[in-house]
């Protein structure tokens, strides 16, 4: 296989890597040698690379990053355990649904966040006010998602699982949980987008750790290298997660032809 | 009796989803008047009512309205910035497939990370005036904007592209009939997200290194223990957010008028 | 009789990337004449819409030459249009504006536009539909105003992909006979490709059988029944024996190519 077929067969990550690649070697390049670098307002990638290593390799972003990922676990538990049940209970009961939908779709639809200061004086500094926060921008996924799978379960499959004999517990298991299930998981994956606001935002406004509180006093402080090292390491974070729940809705519904929603 | 039962029949929906909230408010209102509030509690509860005396208040001492235009100043900018960009980057990302490679990796990594990450650094760059907020509203907004611009002329019809082509159309003009208004749903459906976001990055900005905005007012009220002025401003930005989202979603449902289904994008 | 369209020892190669290239035609010769309404047969994937496509100008042949009127085709052009099987209409556009399609694009002012598209969507039998949009109409519907669409820009060639397959039986017949009427009244010339043996035999003048992958012409057989055809002579013995003989010169072809496995 000649290199022009090893292009063609590999274009868009040999593409992708190079313009990444390109871009970090302008960046150092034209602060090495063009324009002075002037540390309290920017930096370069071999800086950030050192940071990182100091932060990273010798741990002390390790520390921040559990203490974040604690309040960011219990937040999204109880989203989980919450939204689900009532996602699914609306989608059972008309009456239901007509009740909580426009309540939830309100809160759904408003800046809940604009409630964070509030929550921190109520909540105190710390790990209880994160994970409310997180819960409270966490669960309308859970509960939309929930809700929309059982609802667009196919009634033809409920008909037929009911033809061969079926009972009512056949039905659970057989087809609503599993059509439901690939709704949870895309929820799931919007869920961590606003968990992570949440965490951010409540160890932006007041904390003493953190990766949020990390950042914002790399910045205070003018250490530059170390807030981008943190910046690239809640990247990371969430890069893994996302992809990882992406992963997740192929492997539980590979059935599905996956409707890019990202 | 029987016209009552139909009538209700008829607006259960409402019936039901208004009574909830209605419920919920009236619930909220009396319960200082059925309950004793411990007094450590009491410092961060409010009622309703004194919600809309503050509020009141605010705008009759001509308080709210510079936050407000600030804030308004601030969205309006970032948003419009967004569509600016996001629009034409997503319009040629889902022609070329080129620069398609190229700026994947950027806009996976970006997309999934949370955007206010970079609040610290703006305030750095931009100070606490209006461009850190702008800037981080435009971070906010633009991802949704260019990704489902990108997603609706990605999702364009073959079939649609070679009839235009067979009548002659060149690349402009299969671009303007076919493209073009295949995209319209699903960028409208973009601005959707992206008024969230926006607004979002209005209000996070606005908590810190800022002084002025309806984001700031909520700050230092809840610092001040002014628990009603708080809710004001949460009430406000839920306004905004509900209206403006009721306002797409009009619009979405006009351009139903071609489509048998929305656009399932979200 | 002198040829209108001239296709000369066609061939075609699809080179893919995963795929072994597949040869869809191979020496593909036909000619046909000024008003003739000539139909393709032919196995699946035998090139027949293919070759339409090459005619249309919007597929290139490797080698081979392809002449209308006596000028090689470089591209699209309005002397062609094409009918297509899934219809291609602009959901977003009404009855009128998608069939003014041709007309815009041509460069006719609005007026014209307006008067030529009421004057087609009345020769489909559309009249009344013409604010309609296309999820409001049904398949037979879609596909007068891909018809109209086609006639509006009065090509000399109307080339039809398996314009009715994807109609219902009744309704097909039901277009057949209108397509013929039309067909009659406006002296097109037709290029029809079609699965169904006896939709070929009920509208043509000739048909041609196509071998299985790579396609070239297998025998061209001559329908020799009077003009106006109606629906009774469907029914006749001398219909079914034309039937029987497009039969006999195809089935060997569809043996070959349900043999391969494909």
């Amino acid at each position: 296989m000649g290199l022009k077929a090893i292009y063609q067969e590999y274009q868009r990550p040999i593409l992708g890597s190079a313009s990444v690649l390109g871009l970090i070697l302008i960046w150092e390049l034209v602060l090495t040698f063009l324009i002075p670098l002037n540390p309290f307002f920017f930096t370069k990638p071999s800086l950030i690379a050192v940071a990182f290593k100091e932060q990273v390799i010798y741990g002390a972003l390790w520390g921040d990053l559990a203490v974040s990922s604690r309040a960011f676990l219990w937040g999204f538990s109880f989203a989980v355990l919450l939204g689900i049940p009532l996602g699914a209970f609306m989608g059972w009961r008309r009456r239901a649904e007509y009740t909580l939908d426009p309540f939830f779709t309100a809160l759904y639809a408003s800046p809940l966040v604009a409630l964070a200061p509030l929550i921190i004086v109520v909540f105190g500094v710390g790990l209880l006010a994160k994970s409310v926060l997180v819960f409270a921008l966490s669960i309308f996924p859970f509960i939309f998602n929930t809700f929309a799978g059982v609802r667009s379960t196919d009634r033809l499959l409920i008909n037929v699982v009911r033809s061969f004999g079926g009972g009512e517990k056949d039905l659970y298991f057989k087809v609503i949980f599993p059509s439901t299930l690939p709704y949870i998981v895309a929820g799931a994956r919007i869920a961590l987008g606003r968990g992570l606001v949440g965490i951010i935002v409540g160890e932006f406004y007041a904390a003493s750790e953190g990766i949020g509180f990390a950042i914002s006093r790399f910045g205070d402080t003018y250490r530059l290298p170390e807030m981008f090292a943190g910046i690239l390491v809640l990247m990371i974070a969430a890069v893994v997660l996302t992809e990882g729940m992406r992963k997740l809705e192929t492997v539980l519904a590979p059935w599905r032809t996956t409707q890019e929603t990202r | 009796m029987n016209r009552l039962a139909s009538f209700y029949i008829e607006k259960e929906h409402y019936i039901l989803g208004g009574g909830f909230i209605l419920l919920l408010i009236v619930l909220w209102e009396s319960m200082p008047h059925v309950l004793t509030i411990p007094r450590g509690l009491s410092l961060f509860f409010t009622t309703p009512s004194r919600v809309i005396d503050a509020c009141y208040q605010l705008i009759v001492e001509n308080q709210i309205q510079d936050h407000f235009y600030v804030s308004s100043i601030e969205f309006l900018a970032g948003l419009g910035l967004a569509v600016a960009v996001g629009l034409p980057v997503g319009l040629i990302t889902g022609r070329s497939r080129i620069l398609d490679a190229m700026i994947d990796p950027f806009i996976t990594v970006f997309n999934a990370t949370p955007r206010l990450i970079f609040l610290p650094l703006f305030i750095l760059w931009f100070g606490i005036g209006i461009w850190s907020k702008i800037m981080i509203v435009f971070v906010g907004a633009v991802f949704p904007l260019l990704i489902n611009t990108y997603e609706g002329v990605k999702n364009v019809d073959r079939v649609l592209v070679n009839v235009v082509r067979a009548f002659g159309a060149n690349e402009w003009q299969t671009m303007k009939i076919v493209v073009l208004p295949n995209s319209v749903p699903y960028i409208v459906a973009g601005l959707r997200l992206a008024i969230g976001r926006a607004i979002l990055g209005v209000v996070v900005g606005e908590f810190f290194g800022a002084s002025k905005g309806l984001g700031f007012m909520i700050a230092t009220a809840a610092t001040n223990y002014k628990v009603d002025v708080v809710f004001v401003g949460v009430a406000i930005f839920m306004g905004l957010s509900l209206v403006l989202t009721m306002a797409v979603k009009k619009i979405e449902s006009n351009l139903a008028r071609w489509r048998p289904e929305e656009a399932k994008t979200f | 009789m002198t040829a209108l369209i001239k296709a000369d020892n066609i061939r075609l190669t699809f080179k893919s990337k995963d795929r072994d290239p597949v040869t869809a035609l191979n020496d593909f010769t036909i000619e046909v004449a000024k008003g003739e309404f000539v139909s393709i047969v032919g196995p699946s994937g035998c090139g027949k819409s293919t070759f339409l496509n090459i005619v249309l100008g919007l597929v290139k042949p490797d080698t081979g030459e392809i002449r209308l009127n006596g000028t090689p085709i470089k591209g699209p052009g309005q002397e062609r249009a094409m009918v297509f099987q899934e219809f291609g209409l602009l959901p977003w556009r009404t009855v009128t504006a998608n069939v003014e399609l041709g007309l815009e694009l041509k460069g006719i002012a609005a007026a014209q536009r307006a008067d030529r598209a009421t004057e087609l969507i009345k020769l489909v039998g559309l009249a009344g539909f013409e604010r309609h949009y296309p999820h409001e109409l049904s398949g037979g519907m879609k596909q007068r105003v891909g018809l109209a669409r086609a006639l509006a820009t009065e090509p000399e060639v109307l080339l039809m992909d398996e314009p009715f397959a994807a109609l219902d039986a009744q309704t097909r017949d039901l277009m057949q006979a209108e397509l013929l009427q039309i067909w009659e009244r406006t002296q097109k010339t037709v290029l029809f490709v079609t699965h169904s043996i006896e939709e070929a035999a009920y509208l043509s003048d000739r048909v041609i059988v196509m071998t299985a992958r790579p396609g070239r012409t297998k025998s061209i057989l001559t329908v020799n029944l009077p003009r106006p055809r109606d629906y009774e002579m469907r029914l006749s013995a001398e219909f079914n024996d034309i039937k029987a003989n497009i039969w006999n010169t195809l089935k060997d072809e569809l043996i070959a190519r349900s043999g391969n496995g494909t």
